[in-house]
């Protein structure tokens, strides 16, 4: 049985339109006038026990919308879904000690009190034992370095602290599903990292499926073997982010610097030269070509200093927008 | 059962670490109690009796509002719209716990507080200008009492979370709110005992279940009413306490409902 299995769901939202204004206003009271919103229509996707999957798409695409449906929070308007062999919206206690969700911009710790007393209402809530209570509080504690967090107001915490706390609290019951809502968003580099480095770990040391949204693509570079790319709330592409990349990505970037200034039409020889600034340039080369245009490189330019890079992700997934998508890897 | 404990105790902590916004509740509670104490205190003057209340009963009356509105009138409606109109209950209705039940809980250490700080109070009051106290006769008289304050406290609480779960629907979320809470102080008797009102007035609340929140409870205390009536009037106030938890459950499902299809 699969982590989660999704079939055709949808969600359409009703808002009501305000017209601006005190005149709008009472016209309103009367006449309400609705426009709906497809956030999110006819998503099918199954994801594996144990696997890390990566969920992009650009803002309003639908992702939070499908996520609050995977946790039971919101209702779709068709289509069904099954979560760790549970409705979700059902929202059975059976079902919620097994999984978290996490939102990078909201918080369920005490704001006024330190994270620990969450923790400890969690450990009632989520009824877990006092010896795994603690055998994970110190596990957590240990992986996330959050001695110091603990005992603090989660209001005086920074950032950074909060998120960990954060992803603590949400762990604490040892949850076979992780649903991750822009997990690093606001983190400095270091701090990302070391949250990226938890997810990875916690899901290989315990089987347990991951799924994460992030506009942070080294987010999904270093964690994430398979995405789902969704557009105005249509699945746009379902697989392994090394086949979208082969893809959409067929050159790789030299990036070379040289003693003195070099003719760009002399360069065009070894690859499409995207910019040639005196005496550094940028080249596109294929990427089944690379060694043998690098080294053509070497021998006839004089060349200080050669770098050769993958194409970004976020450029990937630009092509892979323009391009219109086609699913399956 | 436990997780509700554990929420009271944290709760609790947590009402007595801001121990300064207590004391800013408990000095504005008091300022109003001691205004009324001493308005009543002036009219009675020199009378022994007035309206049909003794001067102790009357006296009595007031000191008992204040220790009633400390134990009933603590609530979490503020908290509560702010959590749904914020997305913040999210946070709960994804976790195995009840979040009635849970508020419950943290109205409860607030009241605990509360109600230790009102006791305080009048029995400061009580020994500083001497205020005559009514004791009741019979012994029964407490545990009515006691019976009548612990329902009036529930019906209460459950008016509150009702009237603050339209938060859900309205985009004003706090207006009914705002509304209930001042029309009820004038309703249960906070200001004043309901049966100094113009009769027709009278008869229109007694039909309503705000009288059961301070008034008769109080008026059991004072032994106003016979052990029969105060029977009754409990009964009456099961009943009304059966019907609001019935509303309060049905307006906070199709709450959580209307959430569940536009929010989340
Ligand atoms: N409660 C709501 N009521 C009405 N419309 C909503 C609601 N929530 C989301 N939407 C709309 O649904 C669409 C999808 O929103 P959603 O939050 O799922 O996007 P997202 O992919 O998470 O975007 P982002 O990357 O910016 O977080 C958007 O057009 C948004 O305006
Ligand atoms: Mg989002």
């Amino acid at each position: 049985m699969p982590a989660i299995e999704v079939r055709n769901l949808s969600k359409v939202f009703r808002v009501s339109e305000k017209e601006p204004g005190l005149g709008g206003a009472f016209k309103s009271l009367f006449r309400r006038k609705f426009r709906t919103v497809p956030a999110v229509s006819d998503v099918s996707f199954d994801i594996k026990e144990g696997e890390l999957v990566g969920f992009l798409g650009a803002n309003g695409a639908g992702k939070t919308t499908t996520l609050k449906m995977l946790s039971g929070l919101l209702h779709p308007t068709t289509g069904t879904a099954s979560v760790l062999g549970f409705e979700p919206w059902k929202r059975k206690p059976a079902f919620q000690k097994q999984f978290s969700l996490v939102m990078g911009h909201r918080t369920q710790l005490w704001w006024e009190i330190p994270a620990q007393e969450t923790f400890r209402l969690n450990q009632e809530i989520y009824e877990i034992p006092e010896a795994d209570y603690k055998r994970n509080i110190d596990e957590l504690v240990d992986l996330l370095e959050l001695q110091d967090c603990l005992s603090i107001p989660v209001k005086k915490l920074s950032l950074g602290q909060r998120m960990k706390a954060e992803l603590a609290a949400a762990i604490l019951h040892r949850p076979k599903l992780l649903l991750l809502d822009e997990p690093t968003i606001g983190l400095d580099v270091v701090m990302q990292k070391k949250v990226r480095q938890f997810i990875l770990e916690y899901n290989r040391r315990y089987k347990a499926t991951v799924l994460l949204t992030s506009h942070n693509m080294d987010d999904v570079s270093e964690l994430c073997p398979r995405i789902l790319i969704i557009e105005r709330g249509r699945l746009l592409y379902d697989g392994a982010l090394r086949s979208v990349v082969e893809r959409y990505a067929p050159f790789k970037l030299m990036r070379a610097d040289f003693s003195g200034d070099v003719v760009t039409a002399d360069l065009e020889r070894i690859g499409k030269v995207l910019e040639n600034r005196g005496p550094s340039a940028t080249l596109e080369v294929p990427r089944h070509d690379v060694s043998a245009k690098a080294a053509e490189l070497l021998s006839r330019f004089p060349v200080v200093d050669l770098t050769i890079e993958e194409t970004p992700v976020q450029e990937v997934v630009r092509r892979l927008f323009i391009a219109g998508g086609k699913s399956g890897a | 059962m436990r997780k509700y404990l554990h929420v009271f105790s944290i709760s609790l902590q947590n009402v007595l670490q801001r121990r300064a916004s207590l004391l800013m509740d408990r000095v504005g509670g008091l300022a109003a109690f001691l205004a009324i104490y001493f308005f009543w205190s002036a009219v009675l003057g020199s009378k022994d009796a007035f309206l049909g209340y003794s001067r102790a009963q009357m006296l009595t009356y007031v000191l008992a509002m204040n220790l009633l509105r400390a134990f009933v009138f603590t609530g979490r409606g503020w908290e509560l719209v702010n959590e749904i109109s914020s997305g913040k209950i999210s946070s709960y209705l994804l976790r195995p716990i009840s979040y009635i039940g849970y508020t419950l809980s943290l109205d409860m250490a607030q009241k605990t507080v509360h109600l230790v700080s009102a006791v305080l109070e009048v029995a400061v009051l009580v020994y500083l200008v001497g205020a005559p106290v009514y004791v009741p006769q019979r012994a029964e008289t407490w545990l009515l009492f006691a019976a009548a304050t612990a329902a009036s406290s529930l019906i209460f609480f459950l008016l509150e979370f009702m009237v603050s779960s339209l938060a859900f629907w309205t985009s004003q979320s706090g207006g009914p709110l705002f509304c209930f809470e001042l029309f009820l102080q004038f309703a249960a008797g906070t200001f004043f005992p309901i049966d100094v009102l113009p009769a027709g007035l009278q008869a229109a609340l007694r039909m309503t279940p705000f009288p059961y929140l301070v008034f008769f409870p109080i008026n059991i205390f004072l032994e106003r009413v016979s052990r029969g009536e105060a029977a009754k009037l409990l009964l009456i106030q099961g009943c009304w306490l059966a019907a609001i938890f019935l509303a309060t459950r049905l307006v906070w499902a199709r709450g959580l409902k209307s959430y569940a299809a536009e929010g989340g």
